[in-house]
């Protein structure tokens, strides 16, 4: 094997000289992409990742060795971190250091910074700096079977968007880049973690009700049926995390977890695939950035609506009963 | 395949048949460190002698055998050397039994044995023979420099050499207080019987699963990527709870008018900011570095 020497390069990013090193490094073995591609892609989709990304706590999972070697989550900022990346303390959840000190990407010379560090995959909060204990949006993340279709799984997802209209909410959709959806609501930031927690569980039992035979609301895989879709909604709390929009995964082909219109999810529907994987690997970190060009941020401002909960709530009371 | 624990041979009259051992079973248990809670620190363990508190190296440790109260024996590696079984590496077959005879509370733990090349063919005719006949091989075998009893058992195309307790190591049920053998009631018999029959299916291992392994696992992997710790549902989830979780939400929606404190949103979410911007603080539990 011809030794890979340790390189390095300085380059100009936003008015600023970031040393980027080991260019060549191979992340993903059998499609050859480099962190050199890694930094690129995500350099690349900055205008469309960084409002999903600035301000919220970032939490990096780092592939050294690539996707196949070993991975780390990394919450707590290195004491290497430069001066200029912006950070936020806040105190722990579990008690193992008092408070964690997480790093905020607000411009594309951190995110640079960060996929250099081999962070293929970044996970937020759901709520920004300054205004930490109200999010932005409920989550509810479709995780489906290994033997969920994808058919099962996009109406699943159709059905919670319907559910919602019923109550006056608009939801959002995006792939996991693995093998799922999330779904958001997006919300004014005046609501505490707890309500959006309760209204989140609220909604998932909700749907369950409705659709008993197709979604779990099981919490343990080994308990959930075959073939079902897990509604996971308790990632909705202060200091839980989703994969940001745009977010790289650590799988084979590089897929992205990628914005989509509800009429793509509608298309799902009528395909016959035994797997949901192959569907959300269409999207990887080759052919994303030309999406975004074509189609924009489908997350971004243009979709985002800002909603309340009162009269949804006032609403549910009366036809979800 | 795995390593194989060693090669040897199962030895039966003149019969000589070369094979290997191999696991066939394999604990899932997991292994977690201890740690100082406060800094995450490993914990080690500190050997100390009791009479002069001294930490002592391993190199000064013998083995001693209380015979009776404070009083010693002391064995050296030597004096276990020359106790130990040689390791043969091999099984020795003393006789064949019914299998039907073997009280199952006898068999430990179970190894696949594989034949070398040549040793193939003789094998095969042994397994076959072993089927035909539904005995087992009992052989003596030494593993891991200890002999052990066991069970040399026909399983699909493998031999499966399953270790055995010895009889002195199997604790006496006469020692524990149960009912003696009573006729009981027809009807209750009938009942209980009829409960079993019910219940009854077929034996599918693979339906029944680690689940504790599992959801610690979950537990784990969440907690890693900063998650939710998973909690164990106990049962399905109905709507009548829903009903409650609305009053929650009702409360917790009117609190958070009345504190009416909520900041305002970031100007344009187009656009990333360059900086955090500064807003008003919140009672939360947060401080701001340094940039």
């Amino acid at each position: 094997m011809p030794a890979t020497r340790a390189t390095k390069e300085l380059v100009p990013i936003g008015g600023r000289e970031l040393t980027l090193s080991n260019r060549g490094k191979v992340l993903w073995p059998e499609d050859g992409y480099t962190k050199g591609d890694l930094v690129a892609y995500y350099r690349a989709v900055a205008p469309y990742a960084l409002p999903h990304l600035a301000g919220r706590p970032l939490t990096l999972q780092r592939y050294p060795d690539g996707i196949d070697g070993p991975a780390f989550f990394e919450k707590n900022a290195s004491r290497s971190l430069p001066p200029w990346i912006p950070t936020v303390t806040v105190d722990s959840e579990h008690g193992k250091r008092d408070t964690v000190r997480f790093m905020l990407c607000n411009d594309e010379a951190t995110l640079a910074y960060v996929a250099n560090l081999a962070a293929i995959v970044l996970h937020v909060w759901t709520s920004r700096d300054g205004s930490l204990d109200t999010p932005e949006f409920v989550f509810f993340d479709l995780d489906p079977d290994e033997t969920c279709t994808l058919a099962t799984l996009a109406k699943t997802a159709l059905a919670l968007r319907d559910l919602l209209r019923t109550v006056g909410l608009e939801a959002l959709v995006k792939s996991s880049g693995g093998s799922g959806l999330h779904v958001v609501v997006p919300l004014e930031t005046v609501y505490a973690y707890d309500a959006c927690k309760a209204f989140a569980e609220i909604v998932a039992r909700t749907l369950h009700g409705r659709l008993p035979e197709t979604t779990s609301l099981e919490r343990s895989p080994a308990k959930r049926r075959a073939g079902t879709v897990y509604l996971d909604y308790v990632q909705v709390g202060r200091g839980k995390t989703l994969v940001a929009p745009y977010s790289v995964r650590a799988r084979a082909k590089a897929p992205v977890s990628m914005p989509l219109e509800w009429d793509e999810i509608e298309a799902m529907t009528r395909k016959r695939t035994k797997e949901t994987a192959p569907e959300f690997t269409r999207y990887t970190m080759k052919n994303a950035p030309v999406r975004l060009a074509e189609r924009g941020d489908l997350w971004g401002s243009a979709y985002w609506r800002e909603q309340r909960l009162e009269a949804a709530l006032a609403k549910a009371r009366d036809v979800w009963m | 395949m795995a390593h194989a624990i060693w090669s040897g041979s199962i030895n039966f009259g003149l019969v000589t048949i070369p094979v290997k051992l191999q696991t066939a079973v394999r604990t899932n248990d997991l292994r977690f460190n201890f740690l100082h809670k406060p800094d995450e620190g490993r914990i080690n363990n500190v050997r100390r002698c009791s009479l002069d508190g001294e930490e002592v190296s391993y190199d000064d440790i013998v083995r001693g055998y209380e015979y009776e109260k404070g009083r010693y024996v002391i064995l050296s590696d030597e004096d276990f050397k020359r106790v130990n079984p040689e390791a043969t590496q091999s099984v020795d077959i003393l006789q064949f039994v019914e299998l039907a005879e073997i009280d199952p509370m006898f068999f430990d733990k179970p190894y696949y044995l594989e034949p070398e090349k040549r040793g193939r063919h003789a094998y095969a005719l042994l397994r076959e023979a072993l089927k035909e006949s539904g005995k087992v091989g009992i052989a003596k075998v030494v593993i891991r420099s200890r002999e052990h009893l066991a069970a040399l058992k026909p399983n699909g195309d493998a031999l499966v050499l399953e270790l055995m307790h010895f009889a002195d190591e199997i604790v006496d049920a006469k020692s524990l207080d149960l009912p003696a053998q009573e006729t009981p009631h027809a009807n209750e018999m009938k009942v209980a019987r009829m409960l079993i029959d019910t219940m009854t299916e077929a034996f599918d291992p693979a339906q029944h699963k680690d689940t504790y392994r599992e959801e610690i696992m979950a537990m784990i992997e969440a907690r890693a990527a900063g998650k939710e710790t998973p909690e164990v549902e106990t049962k399905a989830p109905k709507a009548g709870n829903v009903v409650n979780l609305m009053d929650v939400l009702q409360r917790s929606l009117e609190e958070s008018k009345k504190r009416g404190a909520a900041p305002p949103r970031s100007a344009d979410r187009s656009e990333a900011r360059a900086e955090p911007e500064a807003k008003p603080k919140k009672a939360a539990r947060r401080k701001k570095s340094a940039a």
